[in-house]
């Protein structure tokens, strides 16, 4: 009785379902990718050029989302934004992931003293309210994007330390960790080759879904005059400068409003689809 | 024959996946007398506990369904009963009990009101009888203040209590049936020695008829009336105890029964040769070793002696066995030699440098020893392949040169007997036996003069233990290995090493060549230990627990 040196491979098979939603978030936030990358060529009009004659059209033929106050459409304004709010929700994310992964795989396998002092850190700043604090920051850089993503940075990489370090002190007791000390591997080897990798899945997954929050953020901040200055194209700068003719021209507010749920839904889809496939949920 | 109280017919269950369907049980057919023992055996994955869950129709997916055959119970059918009725079934009828009682026992529910829920839903007794109840019980599965204990959780206990204590959730709904999954494999020797005998009692006291469930075929010998071994989903054969242990007919069996390590029974002439070569320096000294660990809060502070004074010395060559029960500190002094537990007192020489002497001793410690843990899944980085894995290790190593490194991967999987196609391999994709071998391999890489093996064979299935074992005692012999293995299994250290080592809380009570500790034991709890061991010989019974401290209670007694 000899053991069985072929077993089959005992992959995950992903239903369809599971892979369906995946691959569906990867299509729509590529669509998004491509009209970020092409929008000169895609977009029928200049996004800033103003045209006296043509102001708050409902959506014709010749401007099919319609025109705005000042006569710009608004279909050239969304594919442009896209550009903007790609990168803010990008960007707003690669940082604090980056940062709180790094300081969270730190305190987690460390622990005592270094655990603490990260710790404490994170606890101060959760004990103010996540959006006084991001305009704060933003209030004294002054406003624009640069500001938002510094702010983003400092603010958001809590929630992936908090999540890393959770992981980190499961992980060091394994024996595998056990075993890379044993065999002399660097601390550093065993943190960012051993462990972090199997740490990771669960805040690739939050990252996912902390995308969406960015971009929301980064709209509310533009909405807020702190963030993208008109008359730049961006989504939350255009339903905020819509909100005056919600009743009159929904049109203005209704697309780009739309243009945020289809990409945070990208983002979501994205990110349950990685959830599955990490088996994050099991 | 009375007529069966229990009787499958062709059960046959499969799984609908993706690539259609796959059969899992295989027109499986058997019957089950009233106050019968049936022993249901074969290695993990040969669809024991799946047969076991659709007896009761609860099968652990939702994708998993009975496609055939019929389960009749006293005349019954189950298989087509409303789910209903099958509630009733369930603990009333057929009462399951499982391997790990930790996750079986509602860790913020009282013992005995886990007991007393049963009682008031199948006998429909009111709160004071059902409690009055669940002490009887309590005291009938040897709880020694049941009144009071009652009112425990079950973190209050130990493993072999809590099992007692499930054991006793399974009776209070009265079933025909109990249905004992793996019930001993969590629990030490000894433990495990008391529970069999509790549910033979309760088997003789109430009639009940009992499916056991485990790998460990010494356990069937001694407590089943009928055997029936599993393999791939089908039943491969089934019969009388001792006729089907005497005479196997199918393959499979005969290779579990050759794998089975059983204590070798000829009294063994004392040697008087000495094992250390004069003027040796021993690889491993270790002496008045303590290790503590605190324990307690804030403000009740204490400490745990998990070793507690071990003077032990290990010779270049040699192949030391450290037996003992779980808390008995084994892990933790393999742990202190290695340099990986902090030491409280004491030292430990390592090839003669005391290895708390700074970091460039404990940095040749890693260079010149590796340690193959027990259980194989966890032990491996599950995000690096072998060949990666293998590679990493002799990289950082840096004994052989860049370019040989693959070669040298090819050579090690070579010795472990994996073959180089698993170069490429995941440890999800592997067995535990395989994940093993690449453990083991991972620690060749080393090229170390000293491994330790921590339970390294505990989580594997009997034919797949013995393979591990027969490649130690390969590498051993090949590689002139000087190894400590700790095991709770009694008999595979005496079937591989030359020397053992028993522990005891702490503490080192007895030390000596094998054939002579394991068939002269001085310490009365070697001897308990020892007496422990179910033997696969029926007729060789396990010992009542009054004989079991004393020394003479040794497998010779009868």
């Amino acid at each position: 009785m000899s053991e069985p040196l072929a077993t089959p491979a005992l992959g995950r098979k992903g239903g369809f379902r599971r892979r369906g939603t995946l691959a569906a978030g990867v299509f729509l936030l590529g669509a998004f990718v491509v009209l970020a990358l092409g929008a000169p060529l895609i977009a029928p009009y200049d996004p800033i050029a103003q045209d006296a004659t043509a102001r708050l059209q409902g959506p014709s033929w010749l401007h099919p989302f319609g025109t705005d106050n000042f006569g710009r459409d608004i279909l050239s304004r969304v594919i442009w934004g896209t550009r903007i709010d790609l990168k803010i929700a990008v960007i707003g994310v690669i940082f604090p992931f980056l940062i709180g992964t790094t300081l969270g795989t730190v305190a987690g396998f460390f622990g005592g003293i270094v655990d603490a002092i990260f710790m404490r850190l994170v606890d101060i700043i959760l004990a103010f309210p996540f959006l006084v604090l991001m305009l704060s920051i933003i209030a004294i850089l002054g406003p624009g994007l640069a500001s938002f993503y510094i702010a983003m940075a400092l603010v958001g990489w809590v929630s992936y330390a908090r999540l890393i370090r959770a992981q980190m002190l499961v992980l060091k007791n394994h024996d595998y960790a056990v075993a890379a000390v044993s065999l002399g591997f660097s601390r550093m080897r065993i943190m960012f080759r051993h462990l972090l990798p199997n740490a990771a899945a669960g805040s690739v997954v939050f990252a996912m879904s902390d995308a969406v929050l960015v971009l929301l953020n980064g709209s509310a901040i533009s909405y807020l005059g702190l963030g993208v200055q008109p008359p730049v194209a961006e989504w939350g700068v255009m339903v905020a400068e819509g909100q005056a003719f919600v009743t009159t021209a929904w049109w203005i507010t209704l697309f780009p409003g739309l243009a945020i749920v289809t990409l945070a839904f990208a983002f979501s889809m994205i990110g349950d689809g990685l959830a599955d496939l990490f088996g994050v949920h099991e | 024959m009375i007529a069966a109280l229990l009787k499958v017919t062709d059960l046959t269950v499969v799984h609908d996946g993706d690539g259609g369907e796959r059969t899992l049980l295989d027109a499986v057919s058997l019957d089950l007398a009233p106050g019968e023992v049936l022993g249901l055996v074969g290695e993990s994955g040969s669809g024991k506990s799946l047969l076991c869950r659709s007896l009761v129709r609860l099968l652990p997916s939702s994708r998993l369904r009975i496609s055939g055959g019929s389960i009749t119970l006293s005349g019954r059918e189950l298989t087509t009963a409303p789910e209903a009725e099958m509630l009733a079934v369930r603990g009333g009828e057929i009462g399951m009990i499982f391997q790990n009682p930790s996750s079986h026992l509602d860790p913020v529910m009282r013992i005995g009101d886990q007991i007393t829920e049963g009682i008031r839903f199948h006998q429909r007794l009111d709160a004071k009888a059902a409690r009055a109840a669940a002490v009887d019980i309590l005291a009938q599965v040897g709880f020694p203040d049941p009144a009071r204990q009652y009112d425990s959780y079950p973190h209050e206990f130990s493993g072999g209590m809590r099992q007692r204590a499930m054991i006793g959730a399974a009776l209070s709904s009265n079933p025909k049936i109990l249905i004992a999954d793996e019930p001993t494999t969590a629990l030490d020797v000894t433990i495990q020695a008391q529970i069999l005998r509790l549910l033979m009692d309760i088997r003789a006291r109430r009639g009940l008829s009992v499916i056991l469930v485990t790998h460990d075929l010494g356990i069937v010998a001694q407590v089943c009336d009928r055997i029936a071994v599993m393999w791939q989903g089908r039943l491969v054969e089934i019969g009388e105890k001792r006729g089907l242990l005497a005479a196997p007919a199918h393959a499979y069996t005969r290779s579990l029964i050759a794998s089975h390590p059983s204590l070798p029974e000829e009294d063994m002439p004392a040697k008087a040769e000495e094992l250390r070569a004069p003027g040796a320096v021993p690889v491993v000294d270790i002496e008045k070793l303590h290790v503590r660990f605190a324990t307690g809060g804030l403000f009740r502070r204490g400490a745990v002696d998990a070793v507690n004074g071990v003077t032990l010395r290990v010779m270049p060559g040699e192949t030391v066995g450290i037996v003992g029960e779980s808390g008995s500190g084994k892990s933790t002094l393999a742990r202190a030699v290695l340099g990986l537990t902090p030491v409280s007192s004491g030292t430990i020489r390592f090839d003669g440098t005391d290895i708390a002497s700074g970091r460039a001793v404990l940095g040749m410690l890693r260079r010149q020893t590796a340690m193959v843990f027990q259980d194989p899944f966890n032990a491996l980085n599950p995000h690096l392949t072998v060949g990666k894995m293998l590679a990493e290790v002799l990289r950082v190593q840096g004994k052989i040169e860049t370019a040989q490194i693959p070669a040298r991967c090819g050579e090690l999987l070579d010795l472990v007997g994996l073959g180089r196609a698993f170069l490429d391999r995941k440890p999800r994709s592997m067995s535990g036996g395989q994940c093993q071998r690449a453990g083991i391999a991972r620690a060749l890489a080393v090229d170390p003069k000293l491994i330790i093996a921590d339970e390294c064979v505990a989580a594997l299935d009997v034919t797949i233990q013995a393979q591990i074992v027969e490649l130690f005692r390969e590498l051993v012999e090949r590689m002139s290995l000087t190894l400590i293995f700790i095991a709770h299994d009694l008999a595979i250290v005496r079937n591989l090493c030359q020397r053992v080592v028993v522990m005891h809380r702490g503490v080192i009570v007895e030390e000596g060549r094998s054939e002579e500790v394991f068939s002269r034991p001085k310490h009365a709890y070697t001897a308990a230990l020892i007496a422990a061991v179910p033997h696969i010989d029926p007729d060789k019974p396990l010992l009542a627990p009054s004989k079991m401290a004393t020394p003479q209670a040794d497998g010779v007694a009868n």
